[in-house]
């Protein structure tokens, strides 16, 4: 039995890894009104919000079945209270951070017809801190992620996350402001329907 | 001030129907002139008193919408005051270009207006009462408000908000963004601004002539009011009309009038622009029958819109002249809405290339398609009311995109009739 939990909270961390690497994702997408294949625009935004809700609850496994499990001591106050914890002081800290910011992120998103949109714009941005800190928990806590091919899935997941937040980027560089946008799209069709005429109008 | 020529004066070129005009003198009218006709404001003394006579009275929204103003005000009044706030505006930002009936009834009976905007605000129980003008306000306007202030015929005082010239920053949900200090653009509804508004308080956004017609009501009753127009559209609405002459008129039409004695049907017109930019072209002689009401209008697909109303004379070129004004449509795109800010300019570019010579094949059915996709995905009714324009200037002027298809123009005259503001938007400032 009691390896059975130790077992357990390894598997659901690192299914919430993957999770939040796709929750991270989805999310810049949203940000930036892409789209997945095949799917419409709305559907993003909610698999977005599915995701994250499911990756806390494999969090919740992860937590509490850690504390229960009788290997190791972890109180669970250090779940939510970062460093509070005597075994793997530091890693699970980082745990711990990750956790508070996700919380407070699920809080204002649930809230956000309530709240100012610039202060949950300003927690949500957060989710950029949140899952560097979140990967470095798993690596350095984790003995499974640190060898073989979980090494390479755990550097996979770096690897998209490092790519969709440079896409992110370069595509909000490339954004024309609101007011300018339509005087942008206008000129370009204006510009191409002249040339399809082929003659004059005789009068 | 306007240049629009008051038609409905009395001794005006126009013969009307009995009781008309009740909403244009022939001069503008002082405080004093307007207390001697009218008498003082005649408040209820306790909110929502009004509001069964207004329901009585049939009176609708005259901005365009149409819309049944006793629903709009029982939802404001019903509201609770929010953050110690509820608001009325009196809406004078007339973004229709080819619209000059607000600014006229502004000028000649801005006291009028402002009753009604009093009356609003006591019918619905408002802390703070608004006018939001697309001009900087005229002689007239703020001698009415000094005069009124100093009479204290004012429950609330009554504050103007310059409302930036584009054809959305009338809209209701722009109104309520542009008075709290952002950008006038629609926003995606609901929460209506009648619930969550200005500051999220609860806020009646109300047409200037719309007040106006509510202020006589309160005074001379609803079976005064249903004294002209039809029953199930009673009352009368000021129009702007475009005729051959060249001239633009504002007249006080009972609803139900002949579009035919407004407008005029001869040899002169080839057809009938009704409801303004965001309206319906009507073929000539087939249409010559209708009545300016929206029963009538509804056989071809119009509406009565705001009033605007033209005659476009047979010496021009209407396939040109839609294309003119799809493109400042497409170009007044807020751009928040990805099929207006795709769609409008890809349409305002067939449609000029319809209007040149020698267009692709494919062209007429791309803007079929294209119409089709646009048509009620917007966060506003841009789309849609652009997109009812250009289809029905795609059927009535069908015989002159074959002519220009092999390179000729009926039109003799190449002057533009409809009026276009210049320049289009390309900064945040241009909406603010």
């Amino acid at each position: 039995m009691n390896t059975a939990f130790w077992y357990a909270s390894r598997a659901t961390g690192i299914v919430a890894l993957l999770l939040l690497t796709a929750v991270l994702v989805l999310g810049i997408l949203v940000n930036r009104q892409g789209r997945l294949p095949g799917l419409p625009r709305f559907a993003v935004t909610d698999l977005h919000r599915n995701l994250s809700l499911l990756s806390v609850s494999f969090i919740a496994v992860h937590v509490f079945t850690a504390v229960l499990d009788t290997y190791v001591h972890i109180p669970l106050v250090s779940a939510v209270i970062p460093f509070a914890s005597g075994y793997e002081r530091f890693w699970l800290g980082l745990g711990a951070v990750s956790l508070d910011i996700m919380l407070a992120m699920i809080v204002t998103s649930l809230l956000r017809g309530r709240l100012n949109r610039v202060l949950w714009r300003a927690v949500h941005l957060l989710a950029y801190a949140s899952w560097p800190v979140a990967f470095a928990h798993s690596i350095g806590s984790s003995k499974d992620l640190q060898q073989g091919w979980m090494l390479a899935v755990a550097v996979g997941c770096a690897m998209i996350v490092l790519a969709a937040v440079v896409w992110r980027l370069a595509d909000a560089a490339r954004q024309v402001p609101r007011a300018g946008r339509v005087a942008a799209v206008f000129a370009q069709h204006t510009a191409s329907a002249a040339r399809r005429n082929r003659g004059t109008v005789a009068r | 001030m306007s240049t629009a020529v008051n038609e409905s004066a009395p001794g005006g070129a126009a013969r009307q129907a009995a009781g008309l005009p009740r909403l244009l003198p022939a001069a503008p009218e002082d405080l004093h002139a307007h207390l001697a006709r009218y008498g003082p404001t005649p408040y209820r003394g306790r909110t929502n008193l009004l509001i069964d006579d207004i329901e009585t009275s049939g009176l609708t929204g005259r901005g365009g919408a149409a819309f049944p103003v006793y629903r709009k005000l029982a939802v404001v009044a019903r509201a609770g005051v929010r953050q110690g706030r509820k608001v009325v505006v009196a809406n004078g930002a007339e973004s229709e270009p080819a619209s000059r009936k607000d600014e006229l009834l502004l000028g000649l009976a801005p006291n009028l207006v402002l009753d009604g905007l009093q009356l609003a605000a006591e019918a619905v129980g408002a802390t703070e009462a608004h006018l939001y003008l697309h001009y900087a306000p005229g002689p007239q306007i703020l001698r009415a408000l000094a005069e009124r202030s100093s009479r204290g015929l004012d429950r609330l005082a009554v504050t103007i908000t310059q409302a930036p010239p584009r054809f959305l920053a009338g809209q209701e949900a722009a109104v309520v963004n542009r008075l709290g200090g952002g950008p006038a653009l629609p926003t995606f509804q609901p929460p209506r601004v009648s619930e969550r508004g200005l500051g999220g308080a609860p806020t009646l956004v109300q047409n200037v002539e719309t007040l106006a017609h509510l202020a006589l009501i309160a005074r001379y009753g609803p079976r005064w009011f249903r004294a002209v127009g039809t029953s199930d559209e009673p009352g009368s609405m000021l129009t702007t009309i475009y005729r051959p002459d060249a001239k633009t008129h504002v007249r006080e039409a009972a609803i139900g009038t002949p579009l035919e004695a407004l407008l005029g049907a001869g040899a002169d017109v080839q057809a009938w622009l009704v409801g303004g930019y965001h309206g319906t072209w009507l073929p000539m002689p087939e249409a010559a029958g209708i009545t300016l009401d929206n029963a009538s209008l509804r056989r071809f697909g119009a509406a009565a819109g705001a009033g605007v109303l033209a005659a476009l004379p047979s010496d021009r070129c209407g396939l040109t002249e839609a294309a003119r004004v799809t493109g400042y449509l497409a170009a007044e795109s807020a751009g928040q809405c990805g099929p207006c800010l795709n769609g409008l300019p890809r349409i305002a570019a067939a449609l000029a290339e319809l209007a040149g010579a020698g267009h692709r094949r494919r062209t007429l059915a791309d803007l079929e398609r294209w119409s089709g996709l646009v048509k009620g995905r917007g966060a506003c009714n841009h789309p849609d009311g652009t997109v009812r324009f250009v289809r029905s200037a795609l059927t009535v002027f069908a015989p002159e995109i074959k002519r220009h298809a092999r390179g000729q123009c009926s039109a003799t005259d190449r002057r533009p009739f409809l009026p276009l503001p210049d320049g289009i938007p390309t900064r945040e400032e241009d909406w603010t």
